[in-house]
């Protein structure tokens, strides 16, 4: 006679116990780790970046040169007492794929923060999840202005400044160091490289009232330049700013040189690195630019051969062209976090680390890297770059700082 | 704009329609012999790059490189086509153009696993200061490109027309059957096709490596190289390199008058017209069907 109705409510008493009893011990392993990634012996970083592709340049370098950080940190005993690794996702310099990875790294790997060494392309893909989602990301690479404008508390930018301040360095440099006035600018169409030409033909409006005598365009990937080339030298620059991939600046650089223009060529970021005199050769002798770092991997700086020797001797296998900036900008950066989560304390939270990046302070991991200091107001670690010109197939420094006061800081006061 | 411009740009235009001429070339031999697009031919071009860079690395001059590169390629392109293309030869065409995309993702994986995506060089004796011509310049290595197609295509000629076994291949590509019945060994005829179109592609690679330099990407070319192919009629040679060149003088000419933007848009505009207008292509035969 109690039959079916006892039945039902032992079943539901079963269930109920069975419910309750696993979510106490999920709370139980929370209780332990609260933060996601984050366990009583280990920290999960989740990573991003193009491994394919036209910029995988950038994000194998990103990925072996934080990959090295890692394992030397753990080899010292991790941070903490816990050992770091790291969750690693292609974004292919793609937006869209660059979101996926992040939701992916987020919401299935659990990752208790976000290392990007993507390029700006694939970087504004994520910002407005990460905004929301509150996780911390550090960018590496990125140079574009939506990484730390609008203010996000939880978005940091470390080696590599922000293309408002390439285009002031750039055009104090140009107008200042180099006394040119006519000025042309050939610039890939995609994200970065065309921030760089803007922020430049910005700046130049900004602080000396001039602009561009010529501005084209080329598409990633294009093999011939001799349409564009022919425009900017119908308008007799003094000089000519290429921004785009190593790639195309040096066919363009070549080509350039074969229709007999013999202006100076000013290069972005990116191409301040060996893997372009690879291919332009002869073509960029007297090419200057910025580097991203106060050395590069080609110097003869003994604590930058004493980087690379340790780097090749942990990818013997990998062709010439490596180390490059990329790989030192993420080394560095790797170890900026890791400083910041050993002052996070053990009791580590997103808030606390967050706390302990802002009170960062000019650190720097060695004479390789630059001086990065956040602070409550901004996240913008760096705001330095390294004048250097091409002398005898090599990239020597430029004796020029910057002297204009940066119009960058204001808007974060 | 100048005469000097237009005239430069023709010449740019000419140089860069040659490789794609002869990356169609490239695609149209298979497809004659056997009926198969080779989608993995933009990688062949890649693959020809990347085994110069060996071989240069060796320390062989550039000379020496280029036989060997060819001798490579044509046996990678015999290769796969008796292990990997005559044993599904009689499987849904659509199966095939899947196979040909695998071997060229294959290929572009396996150099990534090596080189990875960084970009390299080798010399090339054809490198060098441009040529004056009154108000023209011509970079050395553009000539090479034309020169070199003018060459393959007098070469294809005289193979296709005089030789024996160029009149077996022709006679396999209109009626296998009937070849078999005149006792053409059409395996051997599909594999030479093959190797001559592997050839074709990695000379593009040779051509190209010293003068925009070696990473995964240069293949891309097979998009431009299908295109050609198509406008000149994908039956005939002659019509992939009229293609080619058509379409790399429309690609110059669009980014010089109308901007970076218009590069691309402005070819395959041009094409779709075209096939609107003669969908055979510019000298391929109309399909006869009895009724």
């Amino acid at each position: 006679m109690f039959g079916k109705g006892l039945r039902g409510v032992f079943c539901a008493a079963a269930v109920l116990g069975a419910f309750f009893g696993a979510s106490f011990g999920t709370f139980s392993t929370q209780a332990r780790a609260d933060e996601p990634g984050v366990t009583p012996d280990s920290i999960t970083i989740g990573a991003f970046g193009p491994i394919t592709g036209p910029a995988a340049y950038i994000g194998l370098a990103g990925r072996d040169g934080a990959n090295l950080a890692i394992k030397e940190i753990n080899a010292a005993g991790g941070i903490n007492s816990r050992k770091l690794s790291m969750v690693f996702e292609d974004d292919g310099h793609s937006p869209t794929k660059a979101l996926a990875a992040v939701k992916k790294l987020i919401d299935q790997d659990h990752v208790f923060m976000i290392f990007c060494v993507a390029g700006s392309n694939g970087t504004l893909g994520t910002i407005d999840f990460v905004r929301e989602n509150g996780r911390v990301m550090y960018v590496s690479f990125a140079s574009a202005p939506g990484v730390t404008w609008p203010f996000a508390r939880n978005l940091f930018r470390g080696g590599t400044t922000e293309v408002p301040r390439y285009g002031e360095l750039y055009a104090e440099y140009l107008h200042e160091y180099l006394k040119a006035t006519k000025i042309a600018i050939l610039n890939g169409r995609e994200e970065y490289p065309k921030n760089e030409g803007d922020a430049l033909t910005a700046q130049l409006k900004n602080w000396y009232q001039t602009a561009p005598v010529k501005r084209a365009e080329f598409n990633i990937g294009d093999k011939d330049f001799t349409p564009q080339l022919l425009e900017i030298q119908g308008a007799d620059p003094q000089v000519i700013a290429i921004f785009g991939n190593p790639a195309e600046a040096a066919i363009a650089m070549r080509q350039a040189k074969e229709l007999g223009m013999n202006q100076q060529f000013f290069l972005g970021t990116t191409m301040v690195d060996q893997s372009l005199l690879n291919v332009a050769k002869q073509a960029a002798e007297g090419a200057s630019g910025f580097a991203l770092l106060p050395l590069l991997p080609s110097s003869s700086n003994p604590e930058m051969k004493a980087w690379v020797a340790k780097w090749k001797q942990e990818y013997p296998n990998l062709p010439a062209g490596r180390p490059n900036v990329f790989d030192v900008l993420s080394y560095s950066d790797m170890y900026a976090v890791a400083d910041a989560i050993k002052r996070a304390g053990k009791d580590l939270t997103t808030d606390r680390l967050i706390d302990a990046l802002e009170a960062t302070h000019e650190y720097r991991a060695g004479a390789i890297a630059s001086p990065l200091t956040f602070t409550k107001k901004h996240h913008i670690g760096n705001l330095r770059l390294q004048a250097m010109q091409v002398k005898n197939g090599e990239w020597e420094p430029v004796a020029f700082e910057g002297k204009r006061e940066s119009d960058i800081l204001k808007r974060y006061q | 704009m100048t005469w000097r411009i237009i005239l430069q740009l023709a010449l740019s235009g000419l140089s860069i329609g040659s490789i794609y001429a002869l990356v169609g070339l490239a695609l149209v031999l298979p497809f004659k012999a056997s009926g198969i697009v080779n989608f993995a031919q933009g990688e062949i071009v890649t693959f020809g790059a990347y085994l110069a860079l060996i071989l240069s690395g060796l320390g062989l001059p550039y000379l020496a490189v280029v036989p060997l590169v060819l001798v490579g390629a044509a046996m990678f392109g015999m290769a796969t086509e008796r292990l990997l293309i005559r044993p599904i030869a009689n499987q849904p065409e659509f199966t095939l153009v899947i196979v040909t995309f695998a071997i060229g993702f294959i290929i572009k994986a396996a150099i990534r696993l090596h080189w990875q995506d960084n970009t390299f060089s080798i010399d090339a004796p054809f490198v060098g200061p441009p040529l004056v011509l009154g108000a023209l310049r011509l970079n050395p290595a553009y000539l090479v490109f034309i020169l070199g197609t003018v060459v393959v295509v007098a070469a294809l000629f005289l193979f296709f027309g005089y030789s024996k076994f160029g009149k077996a291949m022709r006679a396999t590509a209109l009626d296998p059957i009937a070849a078999k019945l005149m006792g053409i060994r059409i395996g051997s005829v599909f594999s030479a096709a093959w190797a001559l179109s592997t050839m074709l592609g990695a000379f593009v690679g040779l051509l190209l490596a010293p003068v925009i330099g070696i990473n995964p990407e240069i293949g891309h070319l097979i998009l431009k190289g299908l295109v050609a192919a198509v406008i000149g009629g994908f039956s005939s040679l002659g019509g992939a390199v009229v293609g080619g060149l058509l379409l790399g003088l429309l690609e110059t000419y669009a980014g010089a008058f109308f901007g970076a933007t218009f590069k691309n848009l402005v070819p395959f505009g041009v094409l779709i017209l075209l096939l609107l207008l003669r969908p055979q292509g510019l000298a391929g035969a109309s399909s006869v069907r009895r009724v």
